[in-house]
């Protein structure tokens, strides 16, 4: 028994030294740094003062800065991007960012009084995933992981998963279906998106 | 099994829905067009998209997206403006701890034993110390909540989920989640304690579904909202939610093994778990 508890006691430590290799550590360390910076700085501009427009300004700020907008973008029209003219695909991410700014501001309101709890964070491939779990009032917690590209040299988030649904790949189902019922028409996307942004604000 | 009252014809309802659903059903059972063959990449969205009856299924999603307008959102709008949310919490604590026993049989069933231990020992503080399961006492001392269901037992053991189901009144599933639905509702033993004719076991149960749907709609009032407000094509967009989240509460239930080590044991029970 001795020797299988030491044995496992080895194997153990050797699978942490192997999990732990330098840079991949320092991956996810910056990566919760990162987080926690982009966190505190959302739940400041949603919890704090200031008018509906200031505050639209100010969550703009954030994404352009910790969120990778044309990465994004560029995933959620899958495989009708390189079908898009370049100047379809000018016009889409310019409208992505004004529709993801718009979709997360409108949202401000019934996330008044929102606090988070920094979970875990691994890495997955090339990035990091850091787990938090955010709890606002009349709503049961929610897991939320964050998906950072770069962790330690460019972070920026690519995709925030929401008790298991990964935001981007739904917004692509949603781009995809859409163009399939369109005739695949991108223009079509892009003037149904262009509504979105005019509708709300 | 339960007897049919005598005042009323037996049947008389059911057949009428039944008629209502093969009109509906003939009618309008077109299946998806195939994209042609020499786009593959169409192809591949179809078939990972895995909706061929996205016809009817969308029929059945207006259908239900009425009946939610005028009836379900409106219940549970009032539900919220009634009830504080402390009440709120104590009520859905409380149906869940009605369905741990379900819930119990389904951790055995999928092989996870301390699933099945924290569904237990859920069951046994909450029922006690929880005063029947109002209070979560149980989560505070370390037996934390999961999800399990008889569609999941069916994922681990195997059975794939199929295309994907737009079921009238109940909502986005698939053939193995509607098969978990039916399943569940015969392994729940309140389903079958009391015996046929056993009113008050009737009245609990009709009320313990409805204030269920009223719990559970309540809880996704934002989220719903949301969803509607910003997607282009809600359905695609429940759709795909459904499934994600259908594949997460799985892979979750999957990648728990934490071990059942004895806390006698030298190596104590909690270094195992996960």
């Amino acid at each position: 028994m001795i020797y299988r508890r030491h044995f496992l006691t080895f194997a153990a430590a050797s699978a942490l030294l192997a999990a732990t290799a330098p840079a991949r550590a320092q991956g996810a360390e910056k990566a919760t740094a990162f987080m926690k910076s982009l966190g505190d700085q959302l739940v400041a501009v949603v919890n704090g003062p200031g008018t509906a427009s200031s505050k639209r300004a100010a969550m703009t700020r954030i994404i352009d800065t910790y969120v990778d907008v044309d990465g994004i973008g560029k995933f959620c029209l899958g495989r009708y991007w390189k079908l898009a003219t370049p100047e379809q695909q000018k016009q889409y991410i310019k409208l992505f960012h004004e529709v993801l700014v718009t979709n997360i501001t409108s949202k401000l309101g019934e996330y008044q009084g929102v606090t988070y709890t920094m979970g875990r964070s691994r890495m997955e491939d090339e990035d990091a995933v850091v787990s938090t779990t955010v709890l606002r009032p009349n709503n049961p917690p929610t897991a939320v992981d964050w998906h950072i590209v770069n962790p330690s040299s460019d972070p920026k988030v690519t995709d925030v998963v929401a008790e298991g649904t990964s935001l981007r790949l739904t917004q692509r189902q949603d781009y995809a279906s859409y163009l399939a019922h369109n005739n695949n028409s991108i223009d079509a996307l892009i003037s149904a998106m262009r509504n979105q942004v005019s509708q709300s604000s | 099994m339960r007897s049919v009252p005598r005042a009323r014809p037996p049947f008389r309802g059911t057949s009428w829905l039944l008629a209502l659903s093969a009109i509906v059903f003939i009618g309008l059972a077109g299946c998806a067009t195939k994209p042609p063959p020499d786009d593959p990449d169409a192809v591949a969205d179809y078939q990972q998209t895995n909706d061929p009856l996205e016809p009817t299924n969308r029929v059945f999603y207006a259908i239900n997206n009425g009946i939610d307008t005028v009836i379900l959102k409106p219940a549970a709008q009032a539900y919220r403006f009634v009830l504080p949310g402390p009440v709120r919490q104590g009520i859905h604590n409380l149906l869940s701890n009605i369905g741990s026993p379900m819930q119990l049989t389904n951790d055995m069933l999928q092989g996870k034993p301390r699933r099945a231990g924290d569904t237990a020992m859920r069951l046994v503080i909450n029922t006690t110390v929880g005063v029947l399961g109002i209070f979560d006492v149980a989560k505070k001392w370390g037996y934390p909540d999961h999800d399990a269901d008889f569609g999941m037992t069916l994922a681990n053991w195997g059975v794939p989920e199929g295309p994907f189901l737009f079921l009238p009144v109940l909502g986005p599933s698939d053939p193995r989640d509607a098969i978990g639905f039916g399943v569940n509702i015969a392994l729940d033993p309140f389903t079958w304690v009391g015996g046929p004719g056993n009113v008050g076991l009737k009245a609990f149960n009709w009320s313990r579904w409805g204030v269920n749907a009223l719990d559970s709609r309540e809880r996704v009032l934002d989220t719903l909202d949301q969803i509607k407000k910003t997607a282009l094509d809600p359905y695609a967009t429940f759709r795909s939610l459904y499934r994600q989240h259908r594949h997460s509460q799985i892979e979750d239930m999957r990648n728990d093994n934490r071990a059942t080590v004895p806390v006698w044991f030298p190596q104590a029970a909690n270094e195992s778990s996960k």
